[in-house]
């Protein structure tokens, strides 16, 4: 096969890296709209119906998941309540509800620990078994294993809850194999099927693909992913991707493991988006009190301290501001993130109408709060802080807190973490 | 009709039915009595534990085929609260929807 490049150039197909021969040993495991179906297994009226769920019971709140039922009207994940009515006008909008989707979490958790002590969870709804080294203890093929986890999900959760399952060489490939058949597929990619398979996809159905990835395999003339495939390494390295990426795909596709990397936690923040479309100054400093409060619980909750700050507004206009500093201290405390914040806050623009607030923290560092300080008022700081936090845990999260972001807690409501899980334990103290 | 009308009463739990679990027997409510009305439950939805502070709460979702109720039972105090009822305009429960239908479509393939 020869492959054109933009240059006019015709470079031939070298396969350098075979494809990864081995046996499949990674299973991806993802339930099927879990926020709706795991709504639609507590409440059984609503099976079969179409339903959404949301952040707020708003109409311009986006979709985060709809039901099979809805989505089959055109319903999709990202749409506001609103646009959503029009396409299904009987949609069911449902607020979110975190402990619930926690506890099927820990289920499905459980389930996959039981199968090998190497599992990553991917986001609160998917998660990878890697069974590598386990074939003393799991003799049996992986996809009566992954039939068994089906049965066991809905054993322990309830007989509404489904998952799609994918078995492959490497993580790409499993999470696409889990994609291939929904909802309650098991399929399996390897060596064998691995062209088949990928002769039936588009670019943008492999996981990591969309528009402006297309648009760059695209320009180099690169329209299938099997010919994504093919593909000579050169070629993806150097001009579609420029970057290591093009490497990481070349083998990504070949079924070899590249994704089995965790990063560290480098920022730490929150943001909010107003509701309030003239808010006043007060409002404003309660939302931003509310939100260092709840940025500093997550430095603690994760053992860090910061010594940067950064805060982010956008206007009504589109217009946004930024401004960031770096202390020679570090902070931890909810009035020190408070503070520090506040300092760059009051130097912010006032010629428009303040549409989001953002506070995140930086140049994190493991928490010295178990240190004795020389000094005894920051001494004094770490042991109120250790004392608030002991008493919120005791009764539940603000019961001592802040008269100045009082107001904000009845009002912001505390979302669903997508991708990392990173804090659902201290969301659901807060939930 | 209200898709979720909020109660947050104190109810009695006049009967309870137990089921195999994965790894113990659970107790779930069988028949409740509010306001007057008896309930009783055909089907649990979920039941999941959630914390209050410190306090254990166990909740329950159940039906009685024609309105979805959300049950409260705190392991500390041991009072039952409704939480609020639900869903009564998309009654009854349709057959194909049931636990026994599904598990019995489930055992088949």
């Amino acid at each position: 096969m020869q492959l054109a490049v933009p240059d006019g150039r015709v470079t031939m197909r070298s396969l350098e890296l075979p494809i990864n021969r081995a046996n499949p040993e990674v299973m991806h495991i993802d339930l099927n709209s879990c926020f709706a179906t795991v709504e639609q297994q507590a409440r059984p009226l609503l099976r079969g119906k179409p339903i959404g769920v949301t952040n707020r019971l708003t109409k311009n709140a986006c979709v985060v998941a709809a039901s099979y039922e809805a989505k089959a009207k055109g319903v999709k994940v990202g749409m506001t309540f609103s646009d959503a009515k029009l396409l299904a006008p009987d949609l069911i909008m449902l607020e979110t509800d975190p402990p619930k989707y926690h506890y099927v979490y820990q289920i499905l958790v459980d389930i996959m620990r039981s199968y090998s002590p190497n599992i990553v969870m991917k986001s609160i709804d998917e998660g990878i078994i890697n069974f590598e080294g386990t074939s003393m203890i799991n003799q049996r093929p992986l996809e009566e294993i992954g039939y068994e986890i089906k049965h066991r999900l809905k054993k322990e959760v309830g007989c509404w809850m489904t998952c799609n399952i994918g078995i492959a060489t490497n993580r790409f490939l499993a999470k696409t194999a889990a994609s291939l058949h929904k909802p309650d597929g098991l399929d399996v990619i390897d060596h064998r099927n691995l062209r088949p398979v990928l002769s039936k996809l588009e670019l943008t159905d492999l996981s990591g693909i969309a528009e402006r990835n297309q648009a760059r395999l695209n320009a180099c003339g690169i329209y299938t992913p099997l010919q994504f495939l093919d593909a000579p390494v050169d070629l993806l390295r150097r001009q579609v991707f420029k970057s290591i990426c093009g490497k990481d795909w070349y083998k990504r596709l070949r079924g070899w493991e590249v994704d089995d990397w965790q990063s560290s936690i480098k920022i730490v923040g929150r943001q909010y988006v107003l509701d309030d479309m003239k808010p006043s100054d007060e409002l404003l400093r309660s939302r931003l009190a509310y939100l260092c409060e709840t940025t500093a619980m997550k430095l603690r909750y994760k053992g860090l301290c910061a010594r940067g700050i950064y805060i982010y507004l956008v206007y009504d206009s589109g217009d946004s501001w930024y401004e960031r500093r770096m202390f020679k201290s570090t902070f931890f405390s909810n009035g020190e993130v408070h503070r520090r914040a506040t300092l760059l806050f009051n130097r912010r623009p006032h010629h428009d109408w303040v549409r989001l607030i953002a506070v995140s923290c930086y140049k994190l560092a493991p928490s010295n709060m178990n240190q004795v300080s020389l000094l005894e008022e920051v001494n004094r700081e770490v042991w109120l802080t250790q004392a608030m936090d002991e008493i919120n845990h005791q009764y539940g999260e603000f019961t001592i807190t802040y008269a100045s972001s009082l107001d904000a807690k009845s009002t912001v409501k505390q979302k669903i973490p997508f991708g990392s899980t990173r804090y659902f334990e201290l969301l659901l103290n807060r939930a | 009709m209200e898709n979720v009308v909020k109660i947050n009463k104190e109810v009695s739990i006049v009967a309870y039915y137990f089921k195999q679990g994965i790894k113990r027997l659970r107790c779930y409510p069988k028949k409740m009595e509010w306001s007057g009305k008896t309930i009783i439950f055909s089907e649990q939805g979920l039941r999941h534990p959630t914390k209050k502070g410190q306090r254990m709460i166990h909740v329950f979702d159940m039906t009685d085929g024609n309105t979805d109720y959300r049950l409260e039972f705190d392991a500390e105090q041991l009072t039952w609260t409704l939480v609020y009822v639900a869903d009564q305009a998309y009654g009854p429960l349709k057959d194909e929807f049931q636990a026994t239908h599904l598990n019995a479509v489930q055992g088949a393939s």
